[in-house]
């Protein structure tokens, strides 16, 4: 008897009772197919994220007043918040470990253009943000020192915001109005896509000092620079300043504390956040995977059981001819393994079908989103639902080895 | 110089067979001694529950038996292990059951084919060739490629026998060949077993039909588990031959 005879026969037997056969390999099937999938969806989504981010450039540094721990980020949200003065700005701008210091003011109040509205961000900053976030304009220009000196009412939209209000009409030299000001738009930003889930797309920028003068505002609600080295000097030097400047207990350097009134981060940090997410992330899955296999695998023995009961007199009959224990075990062992190998192509296939689905789908709203995969996760589910057959077939494929060949051709 | 007899074929002392069940022994074979040789046309004989077919299979390897000595080409079987009897299985012995016990929704074909895929002897290049030759034998070369439910119930039976035939081995063990058969089909049956016989093949036939047993040459008529007549007369053997010119 050769292995390739013992294929043959479990293939027959696989596709003898195909509709039984599916239905047994369907949990494995689904398992495969979650992994598949959710990997895949895994991978586009973290190079979708990570590409954002290395648009950013790993060097920006981003620094908001507030507090770390639980309620880390609320400062964003809560524009009173003011540790962060002006002469902290000028201190800033004289570390050598960052450049492109930009102070940002978020003025609040709806834009309108004639009858169409936004409820857009609106973000008073210097022209060094321009180069901290590596954007420029696609259209028009971008404020400069002379806006800034003048104070002048002049706004940038981003490339959403600009079709929001103007449709198709080009908004360069058009008035909008932002609260109760006028403002003539002088540019449109770039496309940049998506930065942490939110659309870099769909802002406003209108010089600080205009800002500044609308809101009445003498701190600042958040700053972004570019490290000149290593972000993490950049950060470490920015701690040291400002836990000084506000009299903060010590540690002067080392990791946020609950002592800090501030909030800083390099986009590499992100990464890193984002890694860590993801590694969760993907232990959840093959949690989900696991017991999906292992259910997956149950099914397989029970109607690998069946089938042995079914084909007793097969058995039986084939022990009869000559077959060895060795050659029904391997039989039923391969037929185990034929349909947990079967079930999990199928579910790649389904898997991989689903995910060019979702690309489909989501590229519609994410134009970096790209069909991506995982190979080694799809190679690991597929031979985990190999192992799975293996383990489960060698009850059922003992049980058929060990009936005596007049018992079995009896069997009735 | 003394001339060595040649060892018989299948040679049993004082044979036994019970079957337990949990703590209740039932006896079904006492005290079976058997002599038979190569060439031989034998039908064992005798109502059902005779213990005939429980003698067959322990003859046959399918079964062992529960004391006594069962010698097989001179040798001693009660020594060999699982695939030590498998192996006589499938090279020396065969079977054609009541029931054919051919594998479903499988071609004439494959299912002659099947005994080859454990017979060490074959490559797998040959085994179409071997099954061809045996499926000829039996008559039923334009049928090799049906499936097995496609075919009457003596055709089913011949695809058995040419399954029996394809190792070419040293007994073929029939047991009630013809008992799901019409008595046409039965007939052609036995025939083509009367030809094997001829031909040089050993036959062990296991039936309750006096009208089927007659085709052998040699009737060993068994009791409630004894020996009780083996007639290997003179007369049974022309008759035999008679039946065979018929």
């Amino acid at each position: 008897m050769q292995l390739r005879d013992t294929v043959t026969i479990a293939l027959k037997a696989v596709t003898g009772n195909s509709a039984r056969s599916l239905l047994t390999m369907l949990g494995i099937i689904i398992g495969v197919g979650a992994v598949v999938l959710m990997t895949s969806v895994g991978e586009s989504m973290q190079s979708v994220i990570l590409g954002q981010i290395s648009a950013l450039g790993p060097k920006t540094i981003a620094l908001w007043p507030g507090k770390n721990g639980p309620e880390q980020g609320a400062a964003t949200l809560n524009p009173d918040f003011d540790s962060l003065t002006f002469s902290d700005m000028e201190a800033l701008k004289r570390l050598t470990t960052i450049t492109d210091v930009a102070p940002i003011i978020f003025v609040e109040g709806k834009t309108t253009y004639g009858k169409e509205q936004s409820d857009t961000r609106v973000v008073g900053t210097t022209p060094e943000y321009y180069l901290n976030q590596i954007v420029n304009a696609a259209e028009g220009r971008l404020h400069d020192a002379q806006d800034e000196l003048e104070g002048r009412a002049v706004a940038v939209l981003g490339p959403d915001t600009a079709k929001d209000l103007f449709s198709n009409q080009s908004p360069l030299g058009k008035r909008i109005e932002i609260g109760n000001q006028k403002y003539t738009v002088i540019g449109v930003l770039e496309s940049v896509g998506s930065q942490f889930f939110q659309n870099m797309d769909d802002r406003i920028i209108i010089p600080f000092e205009t800002a500044h003068t609308v809101a009445q505002r003498s701190y600042v609600n958040m700053v972004t620079a570019m490290a000149t080295g290593d972000p993490a000097d950049a950060i470490d030097d920015i701690q040291f300043l400002l836990r000084r400047r506000h009299h903060i207990i010590p540690p002067e350097t080392g990791p946020a504390t609950d002592n800090d009134d501030f909030l800083v981060r390099s986009a590499e940090q992100a990464q890193e956040i984002l890694g860590t997410v993801s590694a969760s992330l993907t232990g959840f899955i093959t949690m989900i995977a696991t017991i999906s296999l292992v259910v997956g695998g149950i099914g397989i023995m029970n109607i690998m059981l069946v089938a042995v009961t079914e084909r007793t007199r097969e058995i039986g009959l084939r022990k009869a001819l000559g077959a060895r224990r060795k050659d029904i075990l391997l039989q039923f062992l391969i037929e185990a393994i034929v349909l947990t190998v079967l079930g999990g192509l199928i579910g790649m296939l389904l898997g991989l079908g689903l995910n060019a689905i979702i690309v489909g789908i989501a590229r519609k709203f994410l134009d970096r989103y790209i069909f991506a995969l995982n190979p080694i996760a799809m190679a690991a589910a597929l031979l985990m639902a190999a192992g799975t057959g293996l383990v489960f077939g060698i009850y059922p494929a003992r049980k058929a080895a060990e009936l005596s060949p007049m018992e079995a051709l009896r069997y009735e | 110089m003394i001339k060595k007899e040649p060892a018989p074929l299948i040679e049993t002392k004082s044979l036994f067979k019970s079957y337990f069940n949990e703590t209740i022994e039932t006896p079904v074979l006492f005290d079976i001694n058997l002599r038979i040789d190569a060439g031989e046309f034998v039908a064992i004989m005798g109502p059902s529950g005779s213990g005939k077919s429980t003698l067959m299979h322990i003859l046959g390897f399918l079964d062992v038996p529960t004391a006594g000595h069962y010698h097989f080409k001179g040798e001693s079987t009660e020594e060999k292990t699982e695939d030590e009897l498998a192996r006589i299985r499938s090279t020396n012995v065969s079977f054609v059951f009541q029931s054919f016990n051919l594998l479903p929704r499988t071609t004439v074909i494959d299912n002659v084919s099947l005994p080859l895929l454990y017979h060490s002897g074959t490559r797998p290049s040959d085994r179409p060739a071997r099954a061809m030759k045996a499926i000829n034998a039996v008559g039923l070369t334009e049928r090799s490629t049906y499936l097995s439910n496609q075919l009457s119930g003596g055709q089913q039976q011949r695809v058995a026998i040419a399954r029996a035939l394809v190792t070419e081995p040293e007994v073929i063990f029939a047991d009630e060949p013809t008992g799901n058969l019409d008595s046409a089909s039965g007939k052609h049956v036995m025939e083509i077993l009367q030809k094997l016989h001829k031909e040089g093949h050993t036959i062990i036939l296991v039936t309750h039909e006096k009208t089927t047993a007659e085709h052998a040459e040699r009737i060993i008529h068994i009791m409630d588990g004894h020996i009780v007549k083996d007639d290997r007369s003179f007369a049974r053997r022309i008759a035999s031959q008679v039946k065979e010119l018929k």
